[in-house]
């Protein structure tokens, strides 16, 4: 039973990161319309790209890898709006598609190569003890994460609802013809939105890093799949639903991941879509009419 | 003040607009008519910018305009409101006219930061003179998808004055209001006149169109086929002709 909680609490904790992950999907989705499948892969490249610090600096503190990488994976973020979205034709369904999918591969190749395939040690957020509550052990670099992540979806939110950008950003999402017509620029608006994802990713991909402590090319294929997950059983184009499911996939894997061993967990996942999809089609947080 | 020379809207082999000509002048109120199809809602679509044109240039106090895309054309002073209501619904009935402010003039008032964050005194001032001229100031913290038909109405056109136009584009704006509803549209309507802006009239409901319209010009098959004053189209055979079939 005890194992049970544990699993669940560091499952939580470690779901923030899917959780930002989703809201990335979600977030382009809403104001593209267009699924960017390369998303995952660019935050794990975001990730990558934070540890060039120590070619300059080889003593750098964890804080200053991470923000280089968030920093740096909202340059990918735009490169990516450029590359798959801007000059692709819109109104083709399948063009974004094919375009993100071949970016996927592409960021994945150049990791490989970049590499040589071998895995990367990325600094760890915290690497003291544990802390102990009864017979619950808090790892305290999950906690880290979780509240990294939590700080960072916070400040999204801000964005997103308080801001005249965020507004701006929803106004398109909502009704872009008109949103054209108040004299909000498309490709401002879109651009911009790829930049605030690509940092977005670029902190989960940061905290995936320093929570297993090693980046590999191996990792973004499947956060890839959980993110789609977890922006399906969230509900295409909501935010609360991709924190929320977020947390319920972390929490939903890691129970399996105790139970049936790491390599049979994300079977577990795969079915938990699956019966989503067929039950419950719209997400957690069905929106049909609002795309927000 | 806004200038249509020649301009034409193919869609494949069917032409919505063909070889139109068409002025405003300052300050006018212009009533554009003719029946469905006519072409009245492809004009507007071209001179706002949402299709490029076939052929023919459009010129805005003598500023050729025809190949600026839609949101640059709103600081050249075009707004429009849209025959099916294009409210933000997501937005609450103030965010819909604050996110509107982008005319030149705002982006000068707003400091750089401001333009992404926040706004400014007199934009919130702004705002609340609008929600009085819409008469939706008790309804301002609203979602817009909530309203009622009329207060949507409404909101849209306060939302297009929100952008500090010159040039107003009304697409049917009495579609599906009652009498009452029609009496006060018109009463907006001459008040905005006064207050000194130019504007196209699309409209389905006569009575409106003849009533507020300085001239009314009428489509048909996306072509000219009268102008001029209210009774003078009025009694023009082929007016007649086009909305009842016989001459």
């Amino acid at each position: 039973m005890i194992d049970l909680a544990q699993s669940i609490v560091d499952g939580v904790l470690f779901g923030t990161t899917y959780a930002v992950i989703g809201i990335g999907f979600t977030l382009i989705f809403g104001v593209m319309h267009k699924i960017n499948m390369s998303f995952a892969a660019a935050s794990i490249a975001g990730a990558y790209s934070g540890l060039l610090v120590f070619l300059l600096w080889k003593t750098a503190p964890p804080i200053v890898v991470f923000a280089t990488s968030a920093a740096l994976a909202g340059l990918i973020g735009y490169a990516i709006y450029l590359l798959c979205f801007r000059f692709i034709p819109i109104a083709s369904p399948l063009a974004t598609l094919m375009s993100t999918v071949g970016m996927l591969l592409l960021v994945d190749e150049i990791i490989v190569h970049l590499t040589a395939g071998m895995p990367l040690s990325y600094p760890a957020i915290y690497d003291g003890y544990p802390i102990e509550l009864g017979q619950l052990i808090l790892r305290v670099d999950l906690l880290l994460v979780f509240l990294v992540c939590l700080v960072a979806m916070a400040v999204l939110l801000y964005l997103l609802y308080r801001t005249r950008l965020g507004i701006a950003t929803r106004a398109v999402a909502q009704q872009p013809v008109a949103a054209q017509l108040c004299g909000i620029r498309l490709t401002q608006v879109n651009a911009i939105t790829f930049v605030m994802t690509g940092t977005l990713g670029g902190i989960a991909g940061a905290m995936i890093g320093a929570s297993v402590g090693v980046l590999s090319p191996l990792l973004s294929l499947p956060l890839t799949v959980k993110g789609l997950i977890v922006t399906v059983i969230g509900g295409l184009g909501s935010i609360p639903g991709a924190i929320v499911a977020g947390l319920l996939v972390g929490a939903f894997e890691n129970v399996f991941q105790m139970w049936r061993g790491v390599t049979e967990r994300d079977m577990y996942v795969m079915l938990l879509l699956f019966a989503f999809l067929v039950f419950r089609p719209g997400g957690l947080f069905r929106i049909a009419g609002a795309r927000d | 003040m806004l200038a249509l020379d020649g301009i034409a809207k193919h869609f494949g082999g069917i032409r919505a607009v063909d070889d139109l000509a068409l002025t405003v002048a300052k300050g006018e109120i212009l009533g554009l008519i003719g029946p469905n199809g006519s072409g009245k809602s492809t004009t507007v679509n071209l001179i706002c910018g949402l299709y490029p044109v076939t052929a023919g240039r459009i010129t805005l106090d003598g500023r050729d305009i025809t190949d600026l895309p839609t949101h640059r054309r709103l600081s050249e002073g075009i707004a429009r409101t849209f025959q099916n209501i294009r409210l933000f619904g997501g937005l609450t009935v103030w965010q819909n006219l604050w996110v509107a402010q982008n005319a030149p003039a705002h982006r000068k008032e707003r400091g750089y930061l401001a333009r992404w964050l926040g706004g400014s005194k007199q934009a919130r001032e702004e705002t609340g003179r609008l929600l009085d001229f819409a008469g939706l100031a008790h309804r301002k913290d609203e979602l817009a998808a909530n309203l009622a038909f009329g207060e949507q109405r409404r909101l849209e056109l306060a939302r297009a004055l929100a952008t500090r136009p010159s040039l107003l584009l009304l697409d049917e704006p009495a579609a599906g209001m009652n009498a009452e509803e029609i009496a006060a549209l018109d009463e907006r309507i001459r008040e905005l006149k006064r207050q000194g802006y130019t504007i196209v009239l699309i409209e389905h409901h006569m009575e409106l169109v003849m009533a507020v319209s300085d001239r009314v010009c009428v489509l048909n098959f996306g072509r000219k086929i009268a102008e001029g004053t209210a009774a003078e189209v009025q009694a023009d055979p082929a007016v007649r002709q086009a909305y009842l079939g016989t001459a």
